[in-house]
């Protein structure tokens, strides 16, 4: 089913195009990344498809529906950037004004941001306003308003900026469970992070559509990235490059090794067995090139 | 229904905030100290000629001929100040329908579950109910007041309330709509009423430049918000009501204004 349609949507800023005639069409399932450089067009993407900002051309449909229809209350939920709630009162009374407005009966509320809360793990919270929360707290009661009266589309806009390691562990978890309920588009910088989540890439650049397919790409055959924390960097090059089939190795970021190999060798079982004599540890090991170096390498 | 949510929520913020409950506290003393320095005195000491001319002078010919209009003078004195003072009011207690959580991004949240035009609506309607009762709440203290000091009062008074409510309402109602319009295109409430007073008063400059130079425009002396209370603060009784259309026409034009810029607005 196609949860997002765009034809032609352009939004314009003075002479700056910030999204320039985008025709995208995106299917329900697994989660899928947004990606760009700063100004791609990702916030002002996502702005358009929940109504914040009308379009200076073009149109979108979302779940079947006009950009703002009505018929997508409930349906349709984000966690935009930069948006906060009031912090003049609790989390509880903001977040069951909300589900109320999504036509729940108030007891029906309560229950619904105690369960929403319960799954951001901040029950302990519901009280406490929005000033009494730490930055990553408030990024977690943020998305927990997104997940009220379960939508089925959930776009959200950097949910880990400028967020500690232990929230970010959280809100990814969050999100794996809940990608079995509802589709997940999220934009971010932390590719990383979309790679362990996401299903499929939406690639931006400059207003325009550059890519949109799966995370792993089929044309990445011909590559094995292994991360390596602690190995002797020019032995661990000269070893590999003997491996039957490696055609080149290259040191990346991170400790990330890029290898080049020939299609149809089982380089990844022979370099598993170098490794293993050599006694070097290795954190993972990757079929074809991350994302990272997929898009800007 | 999201507008009725909303209208409600309009009294939440006003009752369950810390900013709100100082809001409604220094009400409470203005109001307090004008009742007890201003209306009681006044209406004990109108008999007074010395105090008559005093009062004259300070409310002009038109207060002092709105006095004689009225039974009850605390009433009267109550309905000219009302008629000048509470607009003010409004222009600041109901400046902040939409322009913070615009800013803010709460409106963001709102927008995924209602549309515009019923936040537009339910914040507008939510902070008339809130003027309502402000005036409820001005109207029933000179009503104790006269029930205090000239007991023998009472029963005149009581009948000239309703007629002073309704027309507060309506004075108020194009007020409320005005700072919904404003308030759509501010960043924030001490902006919204800045921009509230300041474009009265550039219009009301234009609107007499227009009229001195090109005029007279009959027409032109209606288009400012509270440009019937020249004229209201002179009537007594229902025959105050024969205005009512002026309000109500302000408020529907304001009202739309606000609406297409509420729907046209960036959040």
């Amino acid at each position: 089913m196609s949860i997002i349609n765009t034809q032609g949507l352009s939004k314009h800023y003075g002479s700056v195009k910030a999204l320039d005639a985008l025709d995208l069409s995106l299917e329900a399932g697994e989660p899928i990344a947004l990606i760009g450089p700063n100004g791609a067009g990702k916030t002002t993407l996502l702005s358009l498809l929940c109504g914040f900002i009308r379009p200076s051309a073009g149109a979108a449909q979302v779940l079947g529906e006009n950009v703002g229809s009505r018929a997508l209350s409930g349906k349709l939920s984000a966690l935009p950037q930069d948006a906060h709630l009031d912090p003049r009162f609790s989390v509880q009374r903001q977040l069951g004004l909300f589900a109320r407005l999504q036509g729940m009966k108030s007891s029906d509320a309560k229950r619904e941001v105690q369960r929403v809360l319960d799954t951001v793990q901040l029950t302990d919270s519901a009280s406490k306003k929005p000033g009494e929360l730490s930055h990553g707290m408030r990024k977690r009661v943020s998305l927990a308003q997104a997940l009220i009266g379960k939508p089925e589309l959930i776009l959200l806009d950097e949910p880990t900026a400028g967020i500690d390691p232990p929230n970010v562990k959280i809100i990814r978890d969050l999100v794996r469970n809940e990608s079995k309920n509802a589709t997940f588009i999220i934009s971010s910088h932390n590719l990383d992070e979309l790679e362990k989540l996401c299903g499929s890439v939406v690639y931006l650049s400059e207003g325009k559509l550059v890519e949109y397919g799966p995370i792993e790409a089929t044309s990445d055959d011909g590559f094995l990235t292994v991360r390596l924390p602690s190995v002797p960097e020019e032995q661990f090059i000269r070893e590999c490059r003997k491996l039957s089939g490696v055609l080149d190795v290259q040191r990346q970021a991170q400790g990330d090794y890029l290898i080049k190999q020939t299609e149809g060798h089982a380089v990844d079982q022979a370099l598993l067995s170098l490794l293993a004599k050599n006694g070097w540890r290795y954190r993972h090991l990757i079929k074809g090139r991350s994302l990272e170096e997929r898009l800007y390498g | 229904m999201p507008i009725f949510s909303i209208a409600r929520n309009e009294f939440a913020r006003l009752f369950f905030s810390r900013h709100g409950w100082l809001a409604i506290i220094a009400l409470g003393l203005i109001w307090a100290v004008f009742l007890n320095y201003v209306i009681r005195p006044a209406a004990q000491y109108l008999s007074s000629p010395d105090l008559g001319i005093f009062l004259e002078a300070i409310l002009g010919r038109i207060g002092s001929s709105a006095l004689s209009n009225w039974q009850s003078t605390e009433m009267a004195l109550y309905w000219v100040f009302a008629l000048y003072l509470l607009p003010f009011f409004t222009m600041i207690s109901a400046a902040d329908q939409i322009a913070s959580d615009k800013t803010r991004g709460t409106m963001r949240f709102l927008v995924l579950r209602a549309s515009r035009t019923q936040i537009f609506l339910g914040r507008f309607i939510g902070q008339y109910c809130i003027q309502l009762l402000i005036i409820l709440f001005t109207l029933l203290s000179v009503l104790a007041l006269i029930a205090f000091n000239a007991p023998e009062n009472i029963s005149t008074a009581l009948a000239e309330a309703p007629v002073v409510c309704a027309n507060l309402a309506l004075v108020l109602l194009p007020y409320v709509a005005l700072m919904a319009l404003v308030s759509v295109l501010s960043s924030s409430a001490r902006q919204a009423t800045l921009f509230a007073i300041v474009g009265w008063i550039v219009l009301w400059f234009l609107l007499g430049y227009v009229q001195g130079r090109f005029g007279p425009f009959p027409i032109l002396d209606w288009v400012l918000p509270g440009s019937q209370l020249g004229s209201l603060v002179r009537l007594s009784g229902w025959d105050t009501l024969n205005l009512a259309p002026i309000p109500l026409l302000h408020t529907v034009v304001l009202l739309a204004l606000g609406w297409f810029a509420m729907r046209r607005c960036d959040l």
